[in-house]
């Protein structure tokens, strides 16, 4: 008992605890086929018809239907994984795990999910250039370049955020 | 006059992640075929521990782990796994830890090493539960007789747990984990480890709280 109690006196543990702790909640949460269909699918499809727009904007003749995104050129799947859901639990776990102010945490979580989205966003419509133009390395810039490109992104993104709470945090006292 | 670069500068980490990012790539690509087989060999040491008879052999065929039983028929078509989608989370994990102040001193290194060991175990189990959950969602009748619905749900689980959120979450988690006194201070905290005279251990110009 006093073992556990000094392992949740460690800021590092303590931090380690809530933040995989508030991420198995979250991805058992969604993991659900009810929340799937109620939540997961229709963003995806957000998500979907968001790209397309873009892409339509970038002159391209886009059909948009559920989570596909095609044209007579290339057509993508937004899968879930490619929808930025997963990097934005973790940035929002990380962020609500971290000491700070609720107040810092709100405006975290804001500011971080639509940052995620808009690179989610690019990395789409760069994966469906990519497709047009350089088929052959479709698969591994999907994996290889932008899913570590996003998961780094994330990370940055926290380190950025947490920084600025810190500062005011400290400020505050 | 030389003016040092502060090494728990935020600015400076998120742009030498960008360059060590691009290290760590090369260095995947470079051990790619030996983490495709030492993924595989560890996996298929892992299912083969719990399996009677040992029936289970995995086979790296261009990147994807083929899952072959000495019980199948010749004719069967034989399922495979990417391997890439397993152990690409590496690129992440290397970049993080090579993005932070001094990586390669003997302590980095270290906690490298370690951290290196934790995802490669994380990885393993991942394949481990997408072949047993092949093994008890897929051979239909098969799968039926030799599974029961608790154990499906249960691989399901595991499996989806050490896919996605796993790839994804453990390499930011494992980093932080073994850095802590190093990320702290990078984000304006500091680490909470006091030395012998209860002071921060590593204090730094006006950040301590």
């Amino acid at each position: 008992m006093t073992n556990l109690r000094s392992l949740w006196q460690r800021p590092d543990a303590r931090f380690l605890v809530i933040f995989l702790a508030i991420l198995g909640v979250a991805f058992t949460t969604i993991a659900f086929n009810k929340v799937n269909d109620a939540v997961v699918i229709p963003y995806t499809g957000f998500v979907a018809r968001l790209s397309g727009a873009v892409l339509g904007l970038l002159g391209e003749d886009i059909t948009v239907a559920g989570c596909d995104v095609s044209s007579p050129r290339f057509a993508v799947t937004i899968y879930n994984g490619c929808n930025g859901l997963i990097t934005s639990l973790i940035f929002v776990s990380g962020v609500l795990a971290f000491p700070a102010s609720w107040r810092a945490k709100a405006g975290g979580v804001v500011a971080g999910l639509l940052a995620i989205q808009a690179i989610n966003l690019v990395r789409i419509v760069s994966l469906y250039y990519i497709g047009v133009f350089l088929p052959d390395y479709f698969d591994e810039s999907h994996i290889l370049i932008w899913q570590s490109l996003v998961i780094l992104a994330g990370v940055g993104l926290w380190i950025v955020w947490a920084r600025s709470a810190a500062t005011a945090h400290r400020l505050a006292r | 006059m030389t003016v040092r670069a502060d090494p728990t500068d935020h600015r400076l980490f998120v742009r030498r992640m960008a360059v060590a990012a691009v290290v760590a790539l090369v260095v995947w690509v470079l051990l790619r075929p030996a983490l495709d087989g030492a993924v595989t060999s560890f996996a298929q040491l892992l299912i083969r521990a719990y399996e009677h008879p040992k029936v289970t052999r995995l086979v790296v065929v261009d990147h994807r782990a083929e899952v072959r039983r000495a019980d199948l028929r010749s004719d069967s078509a034989l399922p495979t796994v990417a391997l890439t989608e397993i152990h690409f989370n590496t690129i992440v994990f290397l970049a993080l830890c090579l993005a932070l102040p001094r990586p390669w001193s003997r302590k980095q290194l270290e906690r490298l090493v370690m951290g290196w060991s934790l995802l490669y175990l994380s990885q393993s189990l991942n394949l481990l539960f997408h072949v047993k959950f092949l093994y008890a969602s897929a051979f239909g009748a098969w799968s039926l007789q030799h599974y029961s619905t608790v154990a499906r749900n249960v691989f399901g689980f595991l499996q989806y747990a050490t896919d996605l959120p796993g790839r994804f979450a453990f390499p930011f988690a494992i980093w932080i984990g073994f850095n802590w006194d190093q990320v702290m201070p990078i984000v304006g905290l500091s680490s909470g480890k006091k030395d012998a005279d209860g002071r921060d251990k590593k204090p730094h110009r006006g950040r301590r709280r």
